[in-house]
């Protein structure tokens, strides 16, 4: 009866610990010159897949921020990465048309900017914000 | 399908077929058809590499371009000096020119125009058509600020949305945007360049590869072939019987394995100089020739087996020695140990007489040919004997042919100790025997002739019996100078004739009056058959007297032949030739029949008194020859005679034969004798008959040999025997008739002994019919008279 019990209670807590192990999926799409992302994801592990639709070549910054107004570098074209630093979650360097890439990262409750900083990107369109709920 | 037709897959062995051109070829061709390959991808990549380049110039410049421009607008929106209108055509027509091809202008100061091929890629062409969107949105911007119209309003095409309205950051945005796909675009094409260049690079490796490949396996079938074409070969030389050497300046430097099969020598020993040490000695020098000079012609050399037996070989000779390959003069031998054996065989059987071994009629004459030759040229003179043995026919007949082949045995090997070396003598056929004397004169052939009969006069003992033979030697000498072969032959076979009509045992030497006197005897045969057919034959009836009454109480028919080109030829010449030519059959036919029909005309005409008997000779040939029996009774039903008015005359020779034909002979009389056909035996004394044949055997006369009644009166041998014959009839209770009467005194001998009957030229000679008839008529009246 005892063994039962601690069998029971074993299986339990490795289900437990799968359910809470599965990370959310986030899919991001870029093209020329637009993010298409969800808006919302909840906490935690998260696997980012992000698909490049071209023509052009195309990066993947996630930093958290409160608006999607970040500061720029003083060429006006770029956002300030040095800045960022401290808040960027996930940086994808440049990827071609076609390309498809996946990322994981934990991200805390709050609210996270996606964006693309190759030059004028940022400024032509390719931005989206991400509010991360808690679980 | 016809066995004669062969299936199209079915594998022919073509050892001499040149197999190794076809891989040869076929290596050449997959090499020139990578080669060509290769080179072709080469010249595209590298065409395709040097647009690639140009285009990616071309893209790179447009970012530069897009830079250049936006200073030049911002140089002249603050009233300084610019021309941004040409940077923005010269962005816009190198947008186009990449995009679908064609000449991308000069920059001023920099570059040339650039001939530039259409955007291959999808997204190249992407690229290219949003790089091409851009400048439009570009030069739009820049346009509108330096017309002071409001900047935000223009309409962009790129899918961007600016989020400032700042005029001049708006320009700097899409001048990054522009520049920013170009070095994309740029990089892509580049990109797809340097992929075009490792696919070619592999492609090439894997061409490579494959046309090593290629050549490898093609490569293994050309050996593989080149293999089994030698083995082939190889297969060809070892496998067969015939011998193949080669020779060089050391000796023999090959020798194929069927040496040790033909020899049984080891191969080694016949290389270098070892293969003169098996050749013949009275060979080596032909040989020896043949392998320094090597002219090709047929050489025919012995070789030495392992167990000393010599074989004969006959080898082709080849010069190889221009051949590369070989160097040398080639034998190729075969053995021929069989066949030479066979032929100086065949060559033997062909010259000599199988029997006795001698030489036979064709070596004969031509050793005759030669001596000839010799003696036209030298004027030697040469003999030539022919012997012809007495009785042998006899001997065949009674004692068989195996004793005649050994009686012919005996008499070849008496011969040979008569006569010298260097003389030929031969077995001409039956038992007729030539001697070729060289450098002999008459007195040597006659010396020799009479060593030949002294030789047979010594009794010889043949089946239990020692009988005596005789033999007729016609000897031929050809003094010296030109001659003819058949001339002496047929002049010694004149003389054989001459002697055996001389008597026997004797010897003839020829000479021309002979050849007249007896005729041509060779065309007696032919005669014959033309006497036949023409009816030159005619029977006659020669009397037979009783000893008691002097009557004519039978006669016996004679034939006789009156020639046309001979006139009357006698019995004694033409008889023994109708015998052994079968045309005593017809012949006897025609007497049988003859003699009947006349019995019955004298029996119709009444002149035949009581046991009046016709007497017809019939020979051992034609009793053994069977059918005697029917052709009698056939003759007495044709003439309608009774059968004991006809008599039969046989010999002793033709009851006594012990074969088949001799059984059936007698068994033929015994039923003729059955129905009354009389029995007479002929030239009693002269055969080999027995008295316990003589007992059984249906006779009903016996006729005393004339040999012995015209010796009565002198020999007192004849007489006893005469004497003898007589009593022996009267013993077994037959007749007793003497044959050849000539004179008083010999009928009154046999008068005297008891005889019954006597026939002769005293009484009378052989007569056409019509004379017996008078005879016949003369004595029915003095009959008649006596009775009167």
């Amino acid at each position: 009866m005892i063994l039962a019990a601690i069998f029971l209670v074993a299986a339990f807590a490795i289900h437990a610990r799968g359910v809470s192990a599965r990370p959310a999926e986030l899919r991001v799409t870029e093209r020329d010159f637009h993010i298409s992302a969800p808006k919302q994801v909840a906490s935690g592990d998260v696997v980012v897949t992000v698909t490049n639709q071209g023509p052009d070549d195309h990066e993947l910054i996630i930093a958290r921020a409160t608006t999607a107004r970040l500061p720029l570098r003083a060429d006006g074209l770029t956002a300030n990465e040095q800045k960022l630093a401290p808040a960027t979650v996930l940086s994808l360097e440049p990827a071609g048309p076609g390309s498809v890439r996946t990322a994981r990262l934990h991200l805390e409750p709050g609210r996270y900017v996606l964006f693309c900083n190759m030059a004028g990107h940022f400024m032509a369109g390719m931005r989206t914000t991400l509010v991360v709920r808690s679980r | 399908m016809s066995p004669l037709r062969t299936p199209r897959s079915a594998a022919v062995l073509n050892p001499f077929a040149a197999r190794s051109r076809s891989p040869i070829a076929a290596i050449l061709v997959v090499f020139a058809l990578f080669s060509a390959l290769s080179v072709g991808l080469s010249i595209r990549s590298t065409s395709g590499s040097r647009h690639s380049v140009a285009v990616v110039e071309v893209a790179g410049r447009q970012r530069t371009l897009a830079e250049r421009y936006v200073k030049s607008v911002l140089l002249v929106h603050e009233g300084r000096h610019g021309d941004p209108s040409y940077t923005a055509d010269v962005l816009r027509r190198s947008a186009r020119a990449l995009l679908n091809g064609g000449t991308a202008p000069a920059v001023y100061g920099d570059d040339d125009e650039t001939r530039l091929p259409p955007a291959r890629g999808k997204v190249e062409r992407a690229q290219l058509q949003q790089e091409a969107r851009l400048v439009h949105d570009l030069a739009a911007t820049g346009t509108a600020l330096l017309e002071h119209r409001p900047v935000a309003a223009v309409r962009l095409t790129a899918h961007e949305q600016i989020a400032t309205r700042n005029p001049t950051q708006r320009l700097e945005i899409l001048a990054a945007l522009t520049s920013n796909v170009s070095l994309n675009a740029a990089r892509t094409i580049a990109g797809t360049a340097d992929r075009d260049i490792r696919n070619l690079i592999t492609l090439q490796v894997v061409l490579g590869i494959a046309g090593l490949l290629a050549s490898l396996l093609l490569g293994w079938g050309l050996i593989h072939a080149t293999r089994r074409q030698t083995a082939h070969f190889r297969s060809l030389v070892t496998a067969s019987t015939d011998l193949v050497a080669a020779f060089g300046p050391g000796g023999c430097s090959y020798v194929s394995r069927s040496v040790t099969e033909m020899l049984g020598q080891p191969e080694a020993d016949l290389l270098g100089p070892g293969f003169a040490r098996f050749v013949h000695a009275d060979d080596r020098e032909a040989v020896d020739e043949a392998c320094a000079n090597g002219q090709a012609h047929e050489l025919v050399f012995r070789l030495q087996n392992r167990f000393g037996e010599w074989r004969q070989l006959e080898a082709h000779v080849s010069d190889l020695r221009s051949d590369r390959h070989i160097r040398g003069i080639v034998l190729n031998a075969r053995d021929v140990t069989e066949r030479v054996r066979l032929e100086d065989e065949l060559t033997h059987q062909a010259f000599h007489d199988g029997l006795t071994g001698l030489a036979n009629r064709a070596l004969f004459r031509d050793r005759l040919d030669q001596s000839l030759s010799r003696s036209s040229r030298t004027g030697e003179a040469l003999a030539v004997l022919f012997v012809d043995l007495d009785g042998f026919k006899q001997v065949n007949d009674t004692l068989g042919h195996d004793a005649g082949d050994q009686l012919l045995e005996e008499v070849a090997a008496r011969f040979g100790t008569a006569i010298r070396p260097s003389d030929t003598l031969a077995r001409l056929g039956g038992d007729e025997f030539a001697l070729l004397l060289e450098e002999a004169d008459e007195a040597l052939a006659v010396t020799i002739a009479e060593r030949l009969l002294e030789r047979l006069s010594k009794a010889i003992l043949l089946a239990g019996r020692e009988m005596s033979l005789g033999a007729s030697v016609g000897v031929v000498v050809h003094t010296g100078g030109p001659g003819k072969s058949e001339d002496l032959m047929r002049h010694a076979d004149l003389a054989m004739y001459a002697a055996k009509k001389g008597g026997r045992g004797r010897y003839a030497v020829f000479h021309h009056e002979m050849g007249r006197e007896l005729g041509d005897l060779f065309g007696i045969e032919h005669e014959l058959r033309l006497g036949l057919q023409r009816g030159e034959f005619s029977v006659y009836y020669q009397p037979q007297i009783s000893l008691g009454s002097r009557e004519i109480v039978g006669v016996e028919a004679l034939l006789r032949w009156h020639s046309r080109a001979r006139g009357p030829v006698p019995p004694g010449q033409f008889i023994p030739i109708a015998e052994s030519t079968g045309l005593i059959q017809p012949l006897g036919e025609l007497v049988l029949r003859e003699a009947c029909e006349q019995a019955a005309r004298w029996s119709r005409e009444g002149l035949l008194p009581e046991s009046f008997v016709v007497w017809v000779n019939v020979s051992a040939t034609q009793l053994t020859g069977g059918g005697v029996g029917r052709l009698v009774r056939n003759s007495l039903a044709a003439a309608e005679i009774q059968p004991g008015q006809l008599g039969l005359e046989v010999t002793e020779t033709a009851i006594v034969s012990e074969d088949a034909g001799g059984d059936r002979a007698m068994r033929e009389l015994q039923e003729l004798h059955d129905q009354g056909v009389r029995i007479a035996i002929d030239d009693f004394g002269t055969g080999f008959s027995s008295l316990a044949q003589l007992r059984r055997f249906p006779v009903d006369m016996i006729k005393v040999d004339r040999s012995f009644v015209q010796g009565i009166e002198h020999d007192p041998r004849d007489e006893a025997i005469t004497t003898h014959t007589v009593n022996l009839a009267h013993a077994i209770g037959v007749l007793a008739l003497a044959e050849g009467v000539e004179s008083a005194g010999q009928l009154s001998s046999i008068d005297e002994l008891g005889c019954d009957l006597a026939q002769g030229y005293l009484f009378a000679h052989p007569t056409p019919p019509e004379e017996v008839t008078r005879q016949l008529l003369d004595q029915q009246r003095a009959r008649s008279g006596a009775a009167v």
